[in-house]
């Protein structure tokens, strides 16, 4: 009888706690700053330019070769009657987000802090119907900083 | 001839049909928000949410889901019988919502007031389990069989001690003039204005409680339908639109018995002040009447589904020894208790007393029954020892 009447009350506390369901797509509920989705590149607000000099460091450490990286010479250098004090500056920058795994390797070789793993919604829901559209170009990893949508953070 | 509804005079047969339209539409949309509400309830316990992609937090998935039976086809085994598999439904789905005709919702809010309304009522809802044996027998599958017999053996078991409890409310009903016992279902709850009676028939609720759970095949009686046991008894065979007149009729009779159980037991619209509202203003009464009744069949219903998230299924002898050795023999000494006070004219207050005492014992014996070891058939030792010897 103990035992009957316990059952009842264990099953009138589970609905009084009510559901534990966390409906995902309709809410998003906040994921933490250290979060890592994909990288992607940061704008120099100072400069008005990427911090990206182009030197090939997560390049190289990339464990799964998921970047390609161009670089060149920075028309907006001093020497060159600009403002900026980076000699070099990338060109083009292509990282396929179906290739990396998100290791964060390239945030802690980049000597520039120019690169960031993303931690924001938009960094985990970027499903597409073709692979190749997961290939991001330049333009493209820079606009989320840009528009002052990251909260970036970087190892320390 | 000329009857009457709401007030206007119209011919006879215009309001025989007026009622039973409000009777069907009535039990249709009951049996919808029931089957809505029982997916949330349920849910909740689970500590789920139920359903919430159709319509602002899923209100309209009973209508997405009868939409969806209508439009499924409506088989029939090659083996079934025609005639009994085609009828079946219609058996189990007409006595339910015949027995509407007799239950009270406000003071005067009846299809009909019947004098012998609460007999009506029982005798007419009990014709369901002849709809199930037909469904069992004319699907030609042993399994709807086995559930038909299960349903049958069940139905009738406890179709007693329901029955009992209910007349040990009926013959203790006090009509003014000194008079005692009344089978009008709308005397019934009138005279509980003050006391529903509950309070002086505690052991004949819980009885009634039981048997209701029992009628109705929920959980912990849902033996007849149990999916891992007979999957899904006899309603096997049924698809479409025989189907969901199935579960329209079970969903109505849980309304149905719940509806009746506020009325005999926790007082109706009559208790507290139902009948001192009504007169300060009388739309205001039947509204507050209408609610009362609302509030204690929704709490009705409630510990239904309650009861359905806790409990596991009895086994086939469980559930008969239940019935037959405790309910019906306690069922009998409440009325023999009732039938003592009333021939001796003792005072009400022995009612409260013998009924509480038959509670407690009530209490013990499910208690020594649940705390007993159980009892498993042994293997007979010749197999044993053939086994031993291998």
């Amino acid at each position: 009888m103990r035992g009957i009447v316990r059952a009842m009350a264990t099953t009138l506390g589970t609905f009084v706690r009510g559901p534990v369901t966390r409906e995902y797509p309709e809410r998003h509920r906040p994921i933490p700053q250290r979060d890592r989705a994909f990288p992607l590149l940061l704008w120099d607000f100072d400069t008005d330019e990427p911090f990206c000099t182009g030197c090939h460091a997560c390049e190289r450490a990339c464990p799964v070769e998921c970047m390609t990286v161009l670089m060149k010479d920075n028309p907006a250098h001093t020497s060159l009657g600009g403002t900026s004090k980076r000699r070099k500056i990338i060109d083009k920058f292509w990282i396929d987000y179906a290739r990396c795994m998100r290791c964060n390797i390239c945030v802690e070789v980049c000597n520039f802090d120019a690169i960031a793993m993303n931690n924001t919604w938009s960094g985990h829901e970027i499903s597409v119907y073709d692979r190749a559209d997961l290939v991001m170009d330049l333009p493209q990893l820079l606009a989320q900083h840009k528009a002052g949508a990251i909260d970036e953070w970087v190892a320390p | 001839m000329n009857g009457e509804i709401f007030g206007f005079e119209i011919n006879i047969w215009l309001d025989a049909l007026a009622r039973l339209g409000l009777a069907v539409g009535l039990m249709t949309v009951a049996a919808m928000a029931l089957i809505y509400l029982e997916r949330k309830v349920i849910a909740r316990f689970q500590q789920r949410l139920g359903p919430t992609r159709t319509g602002p937090a899923g209100i309209l998935q009973s209508p997405a889901d009868a939409l969806k039976l209508l439009g499924k086809e409506d088989l029939r085994p090659k083996n079934a019988d025609p005639w009994v598999f085609e009828l079946a439904p219609y058996f189990v789905f007409v006595p339910i919502f015949l027995v509407f005709v007799a239950i009270p919702f406000a003071f005067g809010w009846q299809i009909r007031i019947l004098e012998l309304g609460l007999l009506y009522v029982l005798a007419v809802s009990s014709i369901n389990i002849v709809g199930w044996v037909m469904a069992g027998w004319g699907s030609d599958n042993r399994y709807a069989m086995l559930g038909a017999l299960r349903a049958a053996a069940q139905g009738i078991s406890y179709e007693l001690p329901l029955v009992i409890a209910l007349v040990a409310v009926a013959m203790v009903v006090s009509l003014p003039g000194d008079v005692r016992g009344s089978l009008n279902l709308g005397e019934i709850v009138t005279e509980q204005g003050h006391i529903p009676y509950i309070v002086w028939q505690p052991l004949a609720f819980v009885i009634f409680y039981v048997a209701m759970l029992a009628e109705l095949n929920r959980t912990p009686f849902d033996i007849p339908v149990g999916e891992s046991e007979v999957v899904g008894g006899p309603f096997v065979e049924y698809s479409g639109i025989r189907w969901s007149m199935f579960f329209l009729g079970e969903y109505t009779a849980l309304l149905l018995l719940s509806l009746l159980g506020a009325a005999v037991f926790l007082g109706g619209w009559a208790w507290p002040l139902g009948e001192t509202v009504a007169e300060q203003n009388e739309i205001l009464g039947v509204l507050y009447q209408f609610g009362l009744t609302a509030a204690k069949t929704g709490f009705l219903i409630f510990t239904v589904f309650w009861v359905r998230a806790t409990m596991p299924r009895m086994r086939v002898d469980q559930l008969m020894a239940f019935s037959w050795k405790v309910l019906l023999p306690l069922s009998f000494a409440q009325i023999l208790a009732n039938g003592l006070v009333l021939v001796y004219g003792w005072p009400d207050v022995l009612l409260l007393l013998a009924s509480g005492a038959g509670l407690v014992l009530l209490a013990v014996i499910i208690d020594r029954a649940v705390k007993r070891p159980a009892e498993r058939p042994g293997r007979p030792s010749g197999a044993l020892e053939g086994e031993a010897a291998t």
